[in-house]
């Protein structure tokens, strides 16, 4: 007995009208929505919202390098492809290997994780580390918004009511040093109790880029530029004595509200270990 | 009136009429009694439910069928019979990997999905493999042991 009706379009020009007609809510791997919505065996979930299932569009898949270098992942791809794609830059492809088991990972999609935009989602984290964009497509056309920009809070995003997350565009760094740390209950299967990513480029005794984004520790992926902006363009030598500061400027940008002490000493713990990987003049490459 | 869904299950056409968000566990389960494949937590977290679609492990009980358009499902049902099927079935009798017995269709769909893509897993792989699968009788060495002797026994059969 479903109040309302959902879809299966077969084109995205399809899946764009029921978008703008019905107000359809797209379905892409369904991990999320089939949860949500779940009423037990035998009947269909609902989510009190006609549901498109999009999962078999082949215009939104796949996984290119653009001539500038950037990658752009389609809003289907799934994670065990985007964890497999050797174009996909490091922390993406490590937030993705992550994710579930084996199983989700063939099922979950980059697209609905990030519309689904929950704190506590495996991907937007590195993307917005990143500086990645989203495409969001209608049929007036495609605007291009900063990640960041587009998830606003827990579940709540920048998408119109007529629009589907087309895919992301993320653009291409070089870093001197990367850390990804993923803390759940178990391996598999765990969803993320805290993460966080970094990179920096050390050129010449110089950081000249230096950036973090905390998940899992405020409403939204937390990416704070003013306390970044206290290690960008100092010496490396100058950087211990930076630290309490920065590390107090980053405290105030999360939020964590459940455990939050956990969540404050574990974040200041990973970011300490990163900025001595700097400090101590570490082999370049992925800080442990 | 709801638009038809055509795909195939173990080889066999099916043509779904109904709801597209109905549950793929529920079509399998219900419709066409394919009652080896099993629910267990029904939110994709037990692996209880494994079945391959278009070559890959999934969990059916997150799966709606409108994400099944065009796709080609293989559940117990469909491997038990072939060659890959009964030495898998065989090693996992041989090694005592089954206690209660309720996970072990979706463990032999991971460890279907596993051989099929790496004749070779070192213990390591396996583990990966059959991560996302519990078994509450908590009888992962023998499982583990059970598909490395799959794919030893199976050897070049795995290669095809």
């Amino acid at each position: 007995m479903a109040a309302v009706r959902n879809y299966v379009p077969e084109t995205l020009d399809e899946a764009l009208l029921l978008r703008k007609a019905e107000g359809a809510v797209p379905l892409a791997g369904g991990t999320d929505i089939m949860v949500q919505g779940k009423r037990g065996i035998g009947l269909s979930p609902e989510i009190g919202k006609p549901v498109m299932v999009i999962s078999s569009l082949k215009e939104l898949k796949g996984i290119t390098m653009l001539p500038d270098g950037s990658v752009e992942i389609g809003a289907l791809t799934t994670a065990a492809e985007i964890a497999e794609s050797l174009i996909v830059p490091w922390h993406v492809r490590m937030a993705a290997s992550g994710m579930g088991a084996v199983a989700l990972r063939n099922i979950a999609t980059i697209g609905g994780n990030i519309g689904n935009a929950s704190p506590k989602g495996d991907l937007p984290q590195p993307l917005i580390l990143l500086d990645a964009e989203v495409v969001l497509i209608s049929f007036d056309g495609e605007r291009r918004v900063l990640l960041d920009a587009f998830i606003q809070g827990s579940k709540k995003t920048d998408l119109h009511d007529d629009e589907i997350i087309k895919s992301v565009v993320i653009p291409p760094h070089d870093f001197t040093y990367s850390y990804y740390r993923k803390i759940g209950m178990r391996k598999a299967n765990a969803i993320s109790k805290l993460s966080l990513s970094a990179a920096a480029v050390v050129k010449d005794g110089l950081v000249v880029d230096f950036r973090a984004s905390s998940g899992a520790a405020g409403p939204k992926v937390i990416r704070s530029r003013e306390a970044e902006s206290m290690i960008i363009r100092r010496p490396v030598e100058d950087i211990p004595e930076i630290v309490p500061d920065f590390l107090e400027a980053w405290d105030h940008a999360i939020s964590p509200h459940a455990m939050p002490k956990y969540r404050r000493n574990s974040t200041a713990r990973m970011l300490t270990r990163f900025l001595e990987a700097i400090v101590n003049e570490e082999e370049p490459g992925i800080v442990e | 009136m709801y638009k038809e869904i055509e795909f195939r299950v173990n080889g066999n056409k099916v043509v779904y009429s109904g709801n597209p968000l109905t549950r793929l566990v529920d079509v399998l389960r219900e419709d066409l009694k394919l009652i080896g494949v099993k629910e267990g937590c029904g939110e994709g977290e037990c692996g209880a439910c494994s079945v391959i679609k278009d070559g890959k492990l999934v969990t059916s009980c997150i799966i709606p069928v409108g994400a099944c358009l065009g796709s080609d499902i293989l559940t117990i049902e469909g491997i038990r019979d072939t060659e890959k099927g009964k030495c898998l079935i065989t090693a996992f009798r041989d090694g005592g990997a089954v206690q209660c017995g309720f996970c072990i269709p979706g463990m032999v769909m991971a460890a279907y999905a596993l051989l099929e893509s790496n004749p070779n897993p070192t213990e390591r792989d396996v583990r990966i493999a059959i991560s996302g699968n519990i078994c509450r009788c908590t009888g992962y060495d023998l499982i583990v042991e059970s598909i490395l002797l799959a794919a030893s026994r199976g050897g070049e059969l795995w290669q095809q």
